[in-house]
């Protein structure tokens, strides 16, 4: 188990390298930060001035080791779009705010799809199962921004149930959240529901219905148990669309968590949030997905042995 | 939300009134959303002028509302400038005050601030009217500008613009940059409560403002909201008061009964520019296969367009057609002339577009004869991709070989600097500057390297325009400019258009702003509640 862990350990690791260098070359093939911050009518002296305070006119070797040496360390720089703060800082402030949001929609997507998929699965073909595959359907063909500003019209101008937009207690999670976990809803659901009807046809199942155990029994303990093992592959999955997702409905929420800063970072070329931002994604994702494998060797030792 | 809370609890409260039969004190919240910022920060010269801490800053120089004319609203009571315009001295108001106790304003701040207005660091628009410039206190109350070159407009850069505002040295020297960060003093009659980065910033009325101007309500919330329709849900389901929208969305709200407050003057001017046409003799940079170095196409391109289509599409039809992009009838060398001549040289005309382009063998005699027509999006003129796409279709309508390049302003800012922008490419001029400063920017070598037109004649008039120290001749050189433009087509004129809000009528019953700040609206201590 050990030596597993640090297979995955030493793979994250060159993934991270890789991350750094594809972060700092796309954040620096878009542009130069001085196009963005400077206004319309800049002089030749004010763009040469503020190349050389922000560092920009050393090479791109210099500027990505100095890059990486700070980014070991957790500094990555000062942000110039938010003066007065380091883009870690930045970004730090800002991720209690989508991870509320994500864990809310993490747990309305748990909540709703793993009955969902269940129930569908024990009544395949039934009228529950068909609505079950019209709601993935739609999840699945629906896009967030469109979702969010459908839900916000209806829920909060319509009706007024709601307040629209910002950031704010739970009545202003509800409407992003769901506009969030939709997605996830429809993937879900189809996955809990194609592992439970393959578990629902395997024998241990039929003997335990032979035996008389009682059907509650039968689908949660039994079958449940087993098929649970393909969502929970999915949670990395999960974890990482709904940072990514993020970014779509923070912004269309006004949210203020790290998708709408990833947002603003990239219109102003702030290229050190923009870094900070993605080097967090990247390394929640990892982490996630680290902790799926091995939550996976746990339940399934033939991954740990293979 | 335009929110009454009451101070006192309630049950409190009613006792009261029993008690002394007066009415409860109530706190008024005025909540206003609009656009983030570029860049969200207390500093102000670390912002190109996005002047988002407005309600509580001020520099020297104030505005009439209702004009828009320089007034002593502001922090200077008084100024003057020697014969030549090369020193000008501002006397302060000795009753200004800065918030929070860090005393009275004085030289010093002034000073202060110039030095870190023109650091390095600096990315303010227009801080190019500050370059060099020496302020010297005189006295507590006293503050002379030296200027390296003359300059009649010097107030620009203290009025609503703002490439100056004043900030405490006292506190600055007690808590540094770090004390800005928290809570800058401002002038203002609304002072600084907090920021919420990627949210907006809250501010307070002052308590018997220095100014003997109080403001009529509590609190002012700005919230930064990037998304047009979010905006709009806020302002139907009146969690918002005022809102900035784009004018494709206003029809919605004002359906709804809502009501747009205008500036008062044009506070923006919005063109096509042909950039790259850099015609001084010797320009080594010159690309010779734009097709609109040859001027019967500029000409084509113009007559082509219908501007009163243009500003039926993108502004609702509340706009004036512009004659000349930079000149205004408030500032020197405006020529009525060519406001009347408009028409007749710059009509919608296809059949004269067609002969211009015919005459100029378009599009065989031209190696490269397609028109790059850049959709691009600019915080505070959502209209420009709108705008790139009716340019388009009437460009092609008129037989030209076009496309759009689509790219973002920062890039577009890129290769303005690279002088390398060779498209026909929207602009505007927010708030509408001096013709000095305009005729710099867009049409001089002086205001290189962003630049997009340059001649021999416009630069011979700019080298006599620049140093020229006479109210008259300074007149009619800036017209003759502008009539260089106008008749050489330099660019293509679209709008003069006003600043606007859309508010909520329950809660907002007036709001008087002139249109002379980079973001339009200014003047927030004058937000006159509905009740």
């Amino acid at each position: 188990m050990l030596r597993f862990i640090f297979t995955r350990l030493s793979h994250m690791l060159i993934a991270l390298f890789v991350i750094t260098v594809i972060v700092f070359s796309l954040s620096h093939l878009t542009g130069s930060p001085i196009d963005a911050l400077l206004p319309d009518d800049a002089t030749q002296q004010q763009i040469d001035s503020l190349t050389e305070h922000l560092g920009l006119d050393r090479p791109y070797y210099v500027q990505y080791l100095t890059f990486l040496q700070n980014a070991a360390v957790g500094d990555f720089g000062d942000s110039t779009k938010w003066k007065g703060n380091t883009a870690a800082a930045v970004v730090l402030e800002r991720l209690p705010a989508t991870l509320k949001l994500g864990g809310l929609a993490v747990l309305i997507s748990v909540v709703v799809a793993i009955p969902l998929g269940v129930l569908s699965a024990v009544w395949r073909g039934s009228v529950f199962d068909r609505m079950a595959g019209v709601i993935a359907l739609l999840g699945q063909s629906f896009p967030a921004f469109w979702l969010g500003i459908i839900l916000m019209w209806i829920f909060a101008v319509m009706l007024g149930w709601f307040p629209t937009s910002g950031y704010g207690g739970l009545s202003y999670m509800i409407l992003p959240a769901i506009a969030m976990a939709w997605f996830q809803i429809a993937a879900l659901t189809r996955l809990t529901r194609s592992a439970m009807l393959e578990v629902l046809d395997t024998e241990y199942v039929k003997l335990a219905r032979v035996k008389g155990v009682n059907e509650r029994s039968v689908i949660w303990k039994h079958a449940f148990r087993n098929a649970a093992i393909v969502p929970v592959t999915y949670f990395g999955v999960l974890a990482g669309s709904l940072l990514t997702g993020s970014v779509v409905v923070e912004t269309v929420f006004a949210w203020p968590g790290t998708g709408l800063l990833a947002i603003d970072a990239i219109r102003g070329r702030d290229f050190p949030v923009v870094q900070s931002v993605v080097m967090f994604f990247a390394v929640f994702y990892l982490l996630a997905n680290f902790l799926v494998d091995v939550l996976y060797a746990v339940v399934d030792p033939r991954i740990r042995f293979s | 939300m335009f929110t009454l809370k009451l101070i006192t609890p309630a049950v409190l409260g009613s006792f009261l009134i029993a008690a002394v039969g007066t009415v409860p004190v109530q706190a008024q919240t005025i909540e206003m959303v609009m656009s983030p910022p570029a860049v969200e920060t207390n500093r102000y010269w670390n912002t190109p002028g996005d002047f988002a801490l407005g309600p509580s800053m001020q520099g020297l120089v104030g505005h009439d509302p209702v004009t828009g004319a320089y007034d002593n609203s502001g922090l200077a009571e008084s100024w003057s400038h020697n014969d030549d315009f090369t020193v000008w001295t501002f006397k302060l108001k000795p009753e200004a005050e800065f918030h929070f106790g860090w005393g009275a304003v004085t030289a010093a701040d002034v000073v202060h601030s110039l030095a870190l207005h023109t650091g390095p660091d600096t990315t303010l628009n227009g801080i190019s009217q500050l370059e060099g410039a020496v302020a010297e206190a005189i006295d507590d109350h006293t503050v002379t500008f030296t200027l390296p070159a003359p300059q009649v407009d010097f107030l620009f850069v203290h009025g609503g613009r703002g490439s100056l505002v004043i900030y405490s040295k006292a506190q600055f020297d007690k808590e540094g940059l770090e004390g800005y960060d928290a809570k800058p003093a401002g002038t203002a009659n609304l002072q600084y409560v907090e920021r919420n980065i990627g949210q907006g910033l809250t501010f307070e009325k002052v308590e018997n403002h220095w100014s003997g101007q109080d403001a009529q309500y509590d609190r002012l919330e700005l919230n930064f909201v990037a998304e047009p329709a979010t905006t709009l849900a806020q302002l139907l389901s009146k969690e918002a008061d005022i809102v900035i929208l784009p004018r494709e969305l206003q029809g919605d709200a004002l359906g709804a009964g809502f009501k747009a407050i205008p500036s008062t003057n044009a506070s923006n001017q919005t063109t096509m520019l042909f950039n790259g046409t850099f015609l001084l003799p010797g320009y080594d940079g010159l690309d010779e296969t734009l097709p609109w170095l040859d001027i019967r196409i500029r000409e084509a391109i113009n007559r082509s367009i219908d501007r009163q289509a243009v500003i039926d599409v993108l502004y609702d039809g509340r706009a004036e057609i512009l004659p000349v992009f930079g000149m205004d009838p408030r500032h020197e060398g405006y020529v009525p002339e060519l406001a009347e001549r408009f028409e007749a040289a710059y009509g919608y005309d296809l059949e004269k577009a067609q002969a211009l382009m015919a005459e100029a063998g378009y599009p065989e005699s031209f190696s490269n004869p397609v028109i790059p027509i850049l959709s691009s999006t600019l915080a505070g003129n959502p209209e420009f991709p709108a705008m790139a796409e009716l340019m388009q279709v009437f460009l092609d309508e008129a037989g030209f070989q076009t496309e759009i390049v689509e790219m973002d302003w920062a890039s577009l800012g890129g290769l303005r600097s690279a002088r390398e922008a060779k498209m026909f490419h929207p602009m505007r001029n927010l708030p509408v500057k001096p013709s000095a400063v305009g005729i710099r920017n867009y049409y001089s070598a002086t205001g290189g390297p962003r630049n997009n037109y340059e001649d021999e004649v416009i630069e011979g008039l700019m080298e006599k325009y620049m140093v020229s120290i006479d109210v008259d001749e300074r007149n009619e050189l800036a017209g003759a400019i502008f009539t260089r433009v106008f008749e050489q087509y330099a660019v293509a004129p679209l709008a003069s258009i006003s600043a606007e809000v859309i508010v909520n009528p329950e809660t907002v019953s007036a709001w008087t702003f002139p249109g002379t700040t980079s973001v339009g609206v200014s003047h927030f201590g004058s937000i006159v509640p509905a009740n």
